[in-house]
């Protein structure tokens, strides 16, 4: 195996370890049903592992990464025929598992976490990805660059999407 | 300032789902199984071109009557396909890792351009089916004492070409066509949304 290839490889695990949990939660916002989440993940990764090699560091590698994997989820969006969903999985979906302790506690966090996702899910595409990447802790800056719009723009959007979610979840100002 | 209610969603956020199990291994997979696709496909199709182009040469030589016109016609076919993959392997350009605006413009041409091929190749498919009803015309002196030898041969011929062929291509060709109108659809809602019209 060569050297650059190699390189490669130990880049790609890396950017799995930082930023798989940041992917599967994007997925979430994406894909109700867990087994299909489950392989849009798997896309995602893959789409980054495609591009890695023609990454020439233009922007930042967590611009790099939200930038694939939200495209990748948007196409998702849009190639998506409406399935058949089991129920069960449905359920299973809304209810991520908590490894924390805690019953009482893990049940009404579980329930308030269920509630944004769902409250997220039903926002368009486009305001999902912007609420999520704040959620992420990225810059206005930062999600101007990964959806090419300006920073001013995306202030103002994003407290028009934090009122749209406040009415998703039923909260009175 | 603090900002208590987006700490607060943040919170929540971030204590959603962590990468399903065995992600890593599983995705190390799929690349394995992708890059082993991609060399079986390429080999195919060099075996295949080069089936083709032997196949192609040797009708050209035969003496009957449709030898030139199948011959040449499979080796400009061969070399067509041949060169669209070409240009499809070297497509380095990738629109996944542009800004998502980029990437939804990009997608609106894809998308209308595929739709705009589809109707072409539809009109074409009828252009030709027309063209070859023209050409037995002109040549039916040649190939009526054929038919006439062989009749059984013919209606096969007759009943694969046009009457399943054709429908299948025809069929095939309206159900993509109306896939491709819903991720149009799709795409313009999406384009919507990022011009923000769909928040008041």
């Amino acid at each position: 195996m060569s050297e650059h290839r190699q390189a490669l490889e130990k880049q790609f695990a890396r950017i799995l370890g930082e930023y798989g949990a940041a992917i599967s939660r994007l997925a979430f916002s994406y894909e109700a049903v867990a087994s299909v989440r489950e392989e849009l993940v798997q896309e995602i990764a893959l789409a980054i592992w495609q591009a890695l090699a023609h990454f020439r560091g233009d922007c930042s590698e967590r611009t790099f990464v939200y930038r694939i994997a939200h495209n990748r989820g948007l196409s998702h969006v849009g190639r998506r025929r409406p399935a058949h969903q089991p129920l069960e999985e449905l359920e299973e979906s809304e209810q991520p598992v908590d490894p924390r302790p805690h019953l009482e506690e893990q049940v009404a966090r579980t329930d308030q976490r269920a509630q944004l996702m769902s409250a997220i899910q039903s926002l368009p595409a486009i305001h999902r990805q912007m609420i999520v990447l704040a959620f992420e802790g990225l810059s206005h800056a930062e999600i101007a660059e990964v959806m090419g719009i300006t920073e001013n723009n995306v202030a103002v959007r994003l407290t028009r999407v934090r009122k749209a979610l406040k009415d998703a979840l039923g909260v009175r100002p | 300032m603090e900002d208590r209610e987006l700490d607060s969603w943040r919170e929540q956020w971030s204590s959603v789902a962590e990468p399903p199990a065995e992600f890593q291994r599983k995705v190390q997979q799929r690349i394995k199984r992708q890059e082993r696709r991609f060399v079986l496909g390429n080999l195919l199709t060099v075996i295949a071109f080069l089936g083709m182009l032997i196949f192609g040469v040797f009708m050209r030589h035969q003496s009957i009557w449709m030898g030139t016109g199948w011959g040449t016609g499979i080796c400009v076919l061969v070399f067509v396909s041949a060169a669209y993959r070409i240009w499809i392997m070297r497509g380095t350009w990738r629109p996944q890792t542009q800004s998502t605006r980029a990437f939804v413009e990009l997608w609106h041409k894809r998308v209308t351009a595929r739709i705009r091929l589809l109707r072409i190749s539809m009109y074409v498919s009828l252009g030709w089916i027309i063209f070859c009803a023209v050409l037995t015309a002109a040549n039916w002196a040649t190939i009526g004492q054929d038919v006439g030898a062989h009749p059984k041969a013919w209606v096969v011929l007759l009943v694969v070409c046009v009457l399943m062929q054709y429908p299948v291509i025809w069929y095939g060709a309206v159900w993509l066509r109306r896939r491709k109108l819903a991720e149009l659809n799709e795409v313009r809602k999406i384009m919507d949304e990022m011009d923000g019209k769909s928040l008041p």
